[in-house]
């Protein structure tokens, strides 16, 4: 197919050309449009400091959201779990957006069914939607557990999962020992992390409690429970992988509560099949009798933290995401701390390795100033890991700031880790905002680069500042969530996209003098 | 689950020649089913570039929704903006019809956009918000139309949202606006979301015969353009039969004849256009038409000769909704590809009669969803290559079964004769691409059989 007899532009060629750039203006007669100046003074005014103060006064409406709703992360959470079917219990639509939010991400299919609530439903309540769903979706996609969480019409007609499921189990729907676990997620309080987080402690206390197992930390050291590691809502799959090369390295027993990869990072192999890896059910009850549990999101798994420390009576040590030397030098001390095992060679030879590749880099990357989004522990490690290469975080945006989330806490961690260093100094931090908000800080205050979502391309193109894509949603870019941005290898990762993004950028905007061959 | 012929559709349901209330069929719980009403109405709107979309209700809605369709514009982007009312739990207790109030007077004081669409959600729906007379209060203070679209997610499937969009328009948009004296009136198109630009091709084809577009609905629109869309000869409705409705009822209010027709395949584009000519009951127009119709079709079958070469005899399942679902199979035909399975789960009585008309008997119907029957049809037909949306794509990869984006977030456009040559170049990129090769074959020191499909 090397000689293409099709040559079609694209539409960016094509209306570059003159006939369209006339036939455009020709068209505006039509439009009742503004004049170029208009248009180009309302541009300018929305630049200006005057409307960023209007910007931050808003009060009532979003503009651009950085946040996905609950039962969003609690289907990522079931997907953590071997051979466990998603339902959500609501209208359909939302799962239909689930679906496509998660595939776009991963680029990977997401198994998730609804109960498909209509009208009726919101008069006589859910409970033969809900029901006739879970007769359906196990008959079709022979499932071995169900992870049923709701949706806010669920929420607001008050629907109850756990008699409803009793029901199904009254009616012989499903037998008595197939498990269902259960959350609450309203979208309308909290966000995709607080989903997960409910849904990640409704199945772990729900496995445990029919197990009828008494919880006894330490016990499973023999029978190989050591360490309980939980991720969190982690868009990367790599990061999985990271973490299991770091304790394996180790030589520690662990369970991975909550593994994900597996569904969103499976092999082709000419079949498809629903579920892939997990975390086997069976390990969640004797997890119970581990010495101890790393969580690697603490603002994101509150709740998850709260029960097994107060249930399973477990240490919980609780890091926000590991980014950076500092942050996994951190993870170490804590699986040490956890283990009593000492750190292993091969990992601090990697680390050495790695503080090299940063010291090749520092001169280009030292003063750059930059803008970050996220979600909290994300950025915990991300604000850590630019203070130590010399990056200056300026704007730093997290959408999930609600009273339920502790908002304090992250604030007070986040400032007391800009304080620490210098090159914090100038960051200022904006919780509960949304990206119109950041595009207004681009935009009056600039900076070199811009850390987040793919939805923050908007507001960086308006402002013309290179985008580095991390987090989630990553819709626009392939293969980002492959690897890891944890651990000594990910710092390395991540210091690649940026220290190459600024070569980029160097040579892109170069006029020719300095054009270097040798960066 | 057997294959069906046909499936049983209640005669009054959605996309039946007299839309009545009564919605489309309902989605059965517990499957992996599509969108809801209120994405429906969104993605029919959406494409109105100049308006503001306000969406009232929590988070979600537009947290995972905001910019994801691949609608393209020539100009204006304020609808690509995620506006949302956020409303929290405090909110779903004491009403949140302030904030909306606010949120409409935010959005007119710092975007000045022609329109609003506030949308109504699950949440707002069910808490009993008085969306209509905010609007109409908002809009007569500030001036501009503030539009109330009342289609909660939960009152049933995609095409009773994009239906529910179209009543919206009848009442609200349509007939409210006159266009300047000298403006050339032509056809409206009713149902053309100018997906990856195709509404550009089918302007381009339109312009060259003469025949001027009156009204975009919705694709790369103007809310403007849509205020006097009453004033058109003829009313084309291109896709989503779900607004058939509108166009029926333009009839009988303003008098404009309307047909259905589609630009997917050449044969499907030139019936359109010399449709559009007759109706407009211009002899010298059809004869621009026929001329030009005559001219691309010959230079369009010497442009597809080599990919017809290697397609012929290829077979695909097609898994879409609505119009696409026939439509495409006129496509796929012209260009020798034999269509061996074919979904219908959103498509009408009339969709499945057309599909019927266009394919052979050996060809499977797949009523409902679920990955597992889409690639068992597959399987079982031996087809060559996946057609459907982006929901079902990576369980084709999975499957190392070839595929193309049909759907709304294709980057390609498929319509017209140039679309055609587009499609054929795509099908055959995705059938000739080596990794299927690669994919197919294990690994040199394994001895296993390489795995044939």
């Amino acid at each position: 197919m090397s000689k293409d007899r099709l040559s079609i532009p694209d539409y960016n060629t094509l209306f570059s050309e003159h006939r369209f750039v006339e036939q455009r203006l020709n068209k505006q007669q039509f439009e009742a449009p503004c004049s170029e100046q208009e248009t180009a003074e309302a541009l300018a005014y929305s630049q200006s400091a005057e409307y960023m103060e209007k910007n931050f006064n808003r009060k009532a409406v979003v503009i651009n959201p950085h946040k996905a709703c609950q039962p969003l992360g609690s289907i990522m959470a079931a997907l953590g779990f071997e051979k466990t079917l998603p339902f959500v219990h609501g209208s359909q639509g939302c799962n239909s957006y689930f679906r496509s939010h998660l595939s776009r991400h991963f680029k990977e299919p997401t198994p998730a069914v609804s109960s498909s609530m209509t009208e009726d439903a919101a008069v006589f309540g859910g409970m033969s939607n809900l029901i006739d769903g879970l007769e359906n979706s196990i008959a079709l996609y022979k499932p071995e557990m169900v992870a049923v969480c709701t949706t806010c019409m669920a929420e607001v007609i008050g629907d109850d999962l756990s008699s409803f499921i009793g029901n199904a189990r009254n009616k012989g729907v499903i037998s008595e020992d197939f498990p269902v676990a259960y959350c609450n997620t309203p979208s309308f309080v909290g966000s995709h992390i607080t989903g997960y987080d409910a849904m990640m402690k409704g199945i772990l206390s729900y496995l445990y409690e029919r197990s009828g197992l008494e919880a006894a930390p330490g016990s499973g050291e023999e029978t190989g429970e050591k360490l309980n590691v939980m991720l969190g809502f982690e868009p990367y799959t790599g990061n999985f992988a990271e973490i299991r090369k770091i304790l394996e390295a180790f030589d520690t027993k662990y369970t991975l509560l909550g593994d994900h990869s597996g569904n969103y990072d499976s092999p082709a192999t000419g079949e498809y099949e629903y579920y892939y890896g997990g975390t086997r059910l069976a390990d969640v009850p004797l997890a119970a009798n581990a010495l101890g549990t790393l969580s690697l999101q603490k603002y994101t798994l509150k709740k998850t933290q709260d029960y097994i420390s107060g249930t399973w009576k477990q240490q919980v040590t609780a890091l926000s995401t590991p980014l950076g030397i500092t942050g996994t030098d951190r993870l170490l001390e804590a699986v040490s701390g956890l283990t009593g095992l000492p750190i292993p060679a091969s990992l601090l030879e990697e680390r050495g390795r790695v503080v090299d590749a940063l010291t090749d880099s520092h001169p280009y990357l030292h003063g750059k100033r930059v803008a970050l989004v996220g979600d909290p522990d994300l950025l915990i490690g991300l604000i850590g890991f630019c203070l130590e290469v010399g990056i200056e975080p300026v704007h730093i945006v997290c959408s999930n700031g609600d009273v339920d989330f502790n908002e304090v806490k992250f604030k007070e961690e986040a400032g007391a880790l800009l304080a620490s260093s210098p090159y914090g100094s100038e960051a200022a931090l904006y919780i509960g905002n949304d990206l119109w908000h950041m595009r207004s800080l681009l935009l009056t205050d600039p900076v070199d680069l811009a850390i987040g979502s793919s939805h923050l391309k908007f507001a960086a193109k308006d402002a013309n500042v290179p985008l580095i894509r991390v987090g989630f949603p990553i819709f626009d870019r392939h293969h980002m969530h492959r690897y890891p941005i944890l651990g000594y290898q990910g710092a390395l990762n991540l210091l690649s996209q940026i220290v190459n993004t600024v070569l980029d950028e160097l040579d892109r905007n170069n006029s020719g003098f300095n054009y270097d061959l040798v960066r | 689950m057997d294959p069906v012929r046909k499936v049983d559709f209640d005669s009054e349901a959605c996309g039946s020649q007299t839309p009545k209330s009564k919605p489309c069929p309902r989605p059965k719980p517990g499957e992996a089913a599509g969108g809801c009403s209120f994405d429906g109405a969104q993605i029919t709107l959406l494409p109105i570039m100049d308006a503001a979309h306000l969406v009232h209700g929590p988070i979600a809605c537009a947290g995972n929704s905001w910019e994801s369709r691949g609608t393209l514009s020539s100009g204006p982007s304020l609808s690509q903006y995620g506006f949302a009312t956020d409303l929290n739990d405090s909110d779903i207790i004491f009403g949140g019809e302030k904030k909306l109030k606010e949120s409409i007077d935010y959005i007119a004081g710092r975007f000045a956009p022609p329109a609003i669409f506030v949308y109504s959600t699950c949440v707002t729906a069910l808490i009993g918000e008085d969306m209509d007379a905010v609007c109409k209060e908002a809009g007569d203070r500030l001036g501009i139309p503030v539009i109330p679209v009342n289609s909660p997610g939960f009152v049933g499937s995609k095409n009773l949202g994009n239906r529910l969009a179209g009543d919206a328009l009848l009442q609200y948009v349509i007939g409210t606006g006159e266009p300047e004296p000298e403006t050339p009136l032509g056809v409206n198109l009713i149902g053309e979301y100018n997906i990856a630009g195709e509404m550009w091709d089918i302007e381009k084809l339109m312009n060259s015969a003469g025949i001027s577009v009156t009204s975009r609905i919705t694709g790369d629109a103007r809310y403007q353009e849509i205020t006097w869309a009453h004033r058109a000869r003829v009313n084309m409705v291109v896709c989503s039969r779900a607004l058939l409705g509108l166009a029926r009822e333009m009839e009988s209010r303003y008098g404009i004849p309307f047909f259905e027709g589609s630009f997917y395949g050449a044969k499907e584009t030139t019936y359109s256009l010399r449709q559009m000519a007759y109706l407009m009951n211009d002899r010298e127009m059809e004869r621009r038409v026929d001329r030009l119709t005559e001219r691309e079709e010959s230079r369009l079958a010497q442009d597809l000769r080599p990919y017809r070469k290697i397609l012929k005899g290829k077979k695909a399942v097609l898994y879409t909704g609505g119009v696409k679902s026939w439509s495409v199979i006129s496509a796929l035909k012209e260009l020798g590809v034999q269509v061996v399975g074919v979904g219908t789960n959103k498509s009408t009585e009339d969709d499945v009669r057309r599909i019927a008309d266009r394919v052979g008997d050996d060809t499977e119907y797949i009523p409902e969803g679920g990955a597992s029957r889409i690639l068992k049809t597959v399987r079982e037909r031996k087809a060559d290559i996946m057609i459907a949306g982006g929901r079902n794509m990576y369980v084709a990869m999975k499957e190392q079964i070839p595929f193309i984006d049909i759907n709304q977030e294709r980057h390609k456009a498929y319509a017209g004769y140039e679309g055609l040559l587009r499609l054929a170049k795509e099908l055959t990129y995705s059938l000739a691409n080596p990794i299927w090769k690669l994919a197919a074959s294990s690994a040199p020191w394994d001895k296993e059989v390489p795995y044939d499909r």
